[in-house]
């Protein structure tokens, strides 16, 4: 509450705050309620473009893309928050553990981590993805999986650089038990960085869900996904452009958004 | 030669420098002395032609010879400023570390200015480069001509920095705390360095520096800056024996003296001496160091054990006993592969700490200090010998009050959590730790604030505070105001001194600086390289010091 | 030269461990291989014979072994899915041949533009004083690191394609038929893949630039006379390249897993296409060898990287 006061709104924030406020709105309200049912097909109005009935136009049944749009943004934010908090939170125990007490436990974890960092994360989600299988369970697992070393390492770099600080010293001097030292005096200090690394971890979970669902090994039908929603597009540029606009822009601003008030935030604490 | 007329410059509203006047005339050494923000680095910056860009020069101008460099109200002739700069005035700067370019070799980086100024091209740039550093001092010129800064020691990187500065002969050389990072030893040799080249070449040199003392070695007149302006001038003679400002006196005041002590056994300290008797040899002799160091550490085993019987016969305690202790650090990568070397950093170390006393430890950095004192505190397990307590653990006082806050807590939940450790209830804690704020001299409102809203001093008071608030007997405080300015420090000392006497403490108190050891310390010992090479009675120390190199630490 | 030494064995030991790690992964595989090819309805004999035919009989150690061996001596097994006629099976080797062609190309022009457009962008941007200039390139990278790499080929296709006429889309030129037309259709997908790092690596550059103008070394150039220019392409730059030779060799992996995606978009025959394809029928021996073979890929360019900047970088070379 204390740091609302340090906290000067600056242009960043205010723009990603924005984005991402309509992003998140659109996603809550389309899991309750959408304009038009996403799955009623309609011939009669077939690649409708955009008009004050449908906003984003229809596709090639006929369907309203706006709320087929809403139920993707949830569908993906989902994802995206899941594995953040899946991956984080494995990551903050790991890196904390092994960046603290360092040790053959350390040099293991982290010979994992290069060997896992050594795949490109896309091409590794698509390992985890061929071996379990397709749908949404299974690409929330795979991206979790892929998404824990990044998080162990900035987790494990920042207790390094935490832990011979004289505040870590003097709480051992004191007498402090190490798992307290671990996560009451340490842990809040990193908060600031975890933070900004949770939200790009979020858009690269968005973009990695997307690309998979594009490539059509992702979520599958009947689960709605932005990506999913590209691909079928595709067909379409020279009849409705508007289809493919209109999921691939819901994507930039989504991830956008998050990077600026990502950015934002960085800022605002350097100050 | 040069003047600066009416200068005020400021960073962004904020005023660093008000209205200050001065010249400089060829072969003066002058020297600017203040704490950190008085401005004395702004105005030198601003001599350079340095300034950052969000600065401004809101009055008066500087005039070099008859040209005029910078004035206020007219935008900074870059082209002009940088035909002076580097070939009639120069600078050498504090961190010798990181202000060299750490890819570029460093014969090349004092040959660009060569190139900047002059026609000289190819071999014969390489010789005058060469020339310079064999001037400066500088063995092995050709290959330090060829090594990258990392490569060179901080003394070494330091000459380098100077022999770019007097390459072309500058008429002024200015000097921005050209030693404050370098060791006791080394400070030295720089500051006669610096001397001889102004003696030689006849330039007019501006030496800034927080350090009174070492401006009146150095200088021929002294200006104390406060708080952007000049507030007295004159000779070193003047300005020690009849300052005239009252920030001056406070700054001389509070420059560690070495008063007259009182002392109290003249007969014991007699005993002493002739104990390690015959040791000089430590510093002469480096291929028997291992075996001199053995015979000072049984010499200094039976001054310890007259000393014991000493305190035993007035009722002393003893609180800590460190007996015949090497202390080791782990060296490596930590790799699979790199094999894992111990380094031995502390050789021998044997003496007691009684009850109300303070043990004053003396050391330049990289001695083994820290790493005995981490030993006693448990934090490092990696030693032989014994660590005996007879009291509970001790608390410890750190250096950084900058890194040994958690900067995450509020002050209040600082000072409380030694309490919480010891599961005291809530109640009880936070009126200790009120109770602990009047005492380090703060008020109640601290209590709500974080360690970011406050200043060095009061930092380090809260340090102070967190390490007694347990009620300890015996406290290592490890540099605890090296970090903080002169003033500061001497109020950091006071509050260090009263609680010692109302709490009835005992203190291991480390220090690179002597003078500062001597203000607080019944007792001190001198380590060097690991070994604890002279150990006496304050007083007995400082008037008979047996080993070179303590009378080098006391020049 | 001993770092040398040191970092080849550990880059054996990382290959060794990703083949592991890879041949592990496509042994707990849910389901049976054996009844996925056959269907339900064979008879026991035929897939007792075709688990003798795959190997699939014999124990995981020497399964791996036999595996490995073959990769090594250029034996990469045999596809489930695709055969060469009815009694003769697909060698993946085959398989991949003609069509790593075209993802190296791809990768490579992508990496070409990425060099050639962000450094200068990077530097431009660092050494500007137009605060205009600056907000710009802000907000362009910051919106161009948002796009996806499948929407920005989607992109590219309507704008250069579509509306521009450019190009025909959909019609790739194989390079055996004219290379020249191969590296033109080539050009589009690699500008696809390639302005999301643009826009990183060009940030990138400019912070580090920036940072390195606070350092004291910049203020003792100024010290020497050196002129605003002197400063930034004599001694700002090179400090500031260091890092970004890291970053660059970061971002390979990320363009040749970029390129994956981009192909599906363009429809171009690479072996992204063959891997997404292969996932999807479940044809494991063909991923596998894949995955291992861009993994060594990856792996192998750190090590490149990771070299170069020893050499080039004098405080961690002259140690």
């Amino acid at each position: 509450m204390k740091r609302k006061h340090h906290l000067k709104l600056n242009k960043y924030l205010v723009a990603g705050g924005i984005m991402t406020a309509v992003m998140v709105i659109l996603a809550i309200v389309g899991t309750f309620w959408t304009p038009y049912s996403t799955t009623t097909m309609s011939a009669a109005e077939k690649f409708a473009a955009p008009s004050l009935h449908h906003i984003m136009g229809t596709d090639n049944f006929g369907r309203d893309i706006f709320s087929r749009v809403m139920k993707g943004l949830g569908t993906t934010m989902m994802v995206g928050t899941l594995v953040v908090v899946a991956a984080g939170a494995v990551g903050i125990l790991v890196g904390a553990l092994t960046g603290f007490f360092g040790g053959w436990i350390d040099e293991v974890m982290m010979r994992i981590n290069d060997a896992i960092n050594g795949f490109p994360s896309i091409l590794l989600s698509l390992v985890v993805i061929s071996v379990l299988g397709m749908g949404r369970q299974n690409v929330i697992l795979a991206l979790s999986i892929v998404f824990i070393p990044s998080f162990v390492r900035i987790v494990r770099s920042e207790y390094i650089r935490l832990r011979d600080m004289e505040f870590v010293n003097s709480a051992r001097i004191m007498g402090v038990s190490k798992m307290r030292i671990l996560f009451v005096h340490i842990l809040p200090n990193i908060l600031s960085v975890f933070s900004i690394s949770m939200m790009i971890g979020f858009n690269n979970a968005i973009l990695a869900e997307s690309g998979m669902s594009y490539l059509g090994i992702g979520v599958q039908p009947p689960d709605a996904s932005l990506g999913k929603m590209l691909s079928d597009a595709q067909g379409y540029m020279f009849t409705a452009p508007w289809y493919a606009l209109s999921a691939g822009v819901t994507i930039v601003v989504l991830v956008l958004g998050i990077s600026l008030l990502g950015e934002g935030i960085r800022r605002c604490s350097n100050d | 030669m040069i003047k600066i007329e009416d200068l005020s410059v400021s960073f962004q509203g904020r005023t660093a420098v008000e209205h200050v006047s001065f010249s400089i005339e060829p072969g003066e050494i002058i020297g600017i002395v203040g704490e950190s923000g008085s401005g004395k680095s702004v105005t030198a910056l601003t001599l350079m032609g340095l300034l950052a860009e969000q600065a401004s020069v809101d009055s008066g101008r500087v005039t070099f010879d008859d040209t005029v460099l910078l004035e206020a109200g007219r935008s900074i002739d870059k082209r002009l400023l940088q035909k002076f700069q580097g070939s009639r005035m120069s600078m050498v700067f504090q961190e010798p570390m990181t202000s060299l370019n750490p890819t570029m070799k460093v014969g090349k980086q004092v040959e660009e200015v060569l190139q900047l100024h002059t026609e000289l091209k190819g071999e014969e740039a390489r010789k005058k480069v060469l020339s310079i550093f064999d001037e400066v001092g500088l063995k092995n010129s050709d290959m330090v001509y060829e090594s990258y800064p990392h490569q060179l020691s901080g003394g070494m990187r330091q000459r380098v920095m100077i022999a770019m500065a007097l390459i072309l002969e500058p008429e002024l050389i200015i000097a921005d705390e050209p030693t404050t990072a370098l060791d006791v030893t080394i400070q030295a040799q720089i500051i006669a360095l610096l001397k001889e080249i102004n003696k030689r070449h006849h330039n007019a040199m501006l030496f800034i520096t927080h350090d009174l003392n070492l401006a009146k070695t150095l200088a021929s007149k002294i200006m104390v800056m406060h708080h952007g302006q000049i507030v007295e001038t004159g000779t070193p003679e003047e300005i020690f024996t009849n300052p005239q400002d009252d920030y001056t006196k406070m700054l001389i005041s509070a420059v560690p003296q070495r008063k007259k002590r009182t002392c109290n056994n003249a007969a014991q300290r007699n005993q002493k001496s002739s104990a390690a008797k015959g040791l000089k040899s430590f510093e002469e002799d480096e291929d028997n160091r291992k075996s001199i160091a053995e015979q000072i550490i049984e010499n200094l085993q039976n001054v310890e054990k007259e000393h014991q019987e000493q305190c035993v016969q007035n009722g002393s305690r003893e609180i800590l006993r460190v007996s015949d202790l090497d202390v080791f650090y782990k060296e490596g990568n930590n790799s699979l592969f790199g094999g894992k070397k111990k380094k031995q950093v502390v050789n021998g170390a044997d003496f007691s700490i009684y009850e109300g006393e303070v043990l004053g430890l003396v050391g330049e950095s990289g001695c083994g200090k820290t790493s005995l004192s981490r030993a006693i505190l448990g934090l490092n397990q990696n030693y032989s010998g014994q660590i005996q307590h007879f009291t509970e653990r001790p608390q410890m006082i750190f250096q950084d009050p900058y890194s040994s806050l958690n900067p995450a807590k509020t002050i209040g939940w600082l000072l409380e959590e030694p309490l919480r450790v010891q599961k005291v209830g809530k109640d009880d804690r936070k009126q200790a730790a009120m109770e602990m704020l009047a005492k380090i001299g703060l008020d109640e409102t601290y209590y709500r604030r974080k360690p970011s809203e406050l200043s060095g001093g009061q930092r380090q008071r809260i340090s102070i505070g967190q390490a007694l608030i347990t009620r300890p007997h015996f406290v290592i405080a490890d540099e605890p105001v090296s970090a903080l300015d002169v003033t500061i420090q001497a109020q950091i000392m006071d509050l260090m001194m009263n609680l010692k006497e109302e709490m009835g403490l005992s203190y291991l108190f480390i220090s690179h600086d002597i003078n500062i050891v001597y203000q607080i310390s019944d007792r001190i010992m001198v380590m060097k390289d690991g070994t604890i090479i002279e150990m006496g009675e304050t007083e007995e120390l400082f008037s008979n010091p047996r080993e070179e190199y303590t009378k080098i630490l006391l020049a | 030269m001993k770092y040398f030494g040191k970092k080849l064995v550990s880059l054996i030991i990382t290959l060794f461990m990703v083949s592991v790690a890879t041949f592990i992964a496509f042994q707990i595989i849910p389901g049976d291989v054996v009844t996925s090819i056959l269907g339900t309805e064979a008879t026991e004999e035929r897939e007792a014979q075709l688990r003798e035919e795959l190997g699939l009989d014999k124990p995981v150690v020497e399964r791996y072994v036999n595996w490995m061996g073959g990769v090594l001596k250029g034996d990469l097994g045999t596809s489930y899915r695709y055969s060469k006629s009815m009694n003769e099976m697909m060698p993946v080797a085959e398989l991949i041949g003609d069509k790593l062609p075209v993802t190296l190309w791809l990768a490579a022009i992508a990496l070409v533009l990425i060099i050639v457009i962000s450094i200068p962008l990077g530097v431009l941007w660092a050494h500007s004083s137009s605060k205009f200039l600056d907000a710009f390139l802000g907000v362009m990278t910051q919106g161009a690191m948002a796009v996806p790499s499948f929407f920005l080929g989607v992109l590219v296709i309507y704008i250069f394609g579509i509306v521009m006429k450019m190009f025909t889309p959909g019609s790739y030129i194989s390079y055996h038929t004219s290379f020249a037309g191969f590296l033109g259709y080539l050009i589009f997908p690699a500008i696809a893949i390639a302005i999301p790092k643009i826009a990183m690596t060009a940030r990138f550059l400019r912070n580090a630039m920036l940072g390195e103008l606070k350092q004291d070394y910049v203020r003792t150039a100024y010290s020497k006379g050196c002129s605003k220019n002197r400063v930034m392409y004599g001694h700002v730059l090179k400090n500031a390249m260091m890092p970004v030779i890291t970053f660059v060799g970061m971002i390979i992996a990320e363009v040749v897993a970029g390129s994956i995606v981009v192909e599906q978009v363009f429809s171009l025959p690479g072996i992204g296409r063959l891997l997404i394809s292969s996932i999807s029928t479940r044809d494991f021996p063909v991923v596998e060898i894949l995955v291992l073979y861009i993994a060594f890929v990856v792996i192998f360019v750190y090590f490149i990287v990771d070299m170069l900047y020893r050499v080039l970088d004098p405080r961690i070379s002259g140690r």
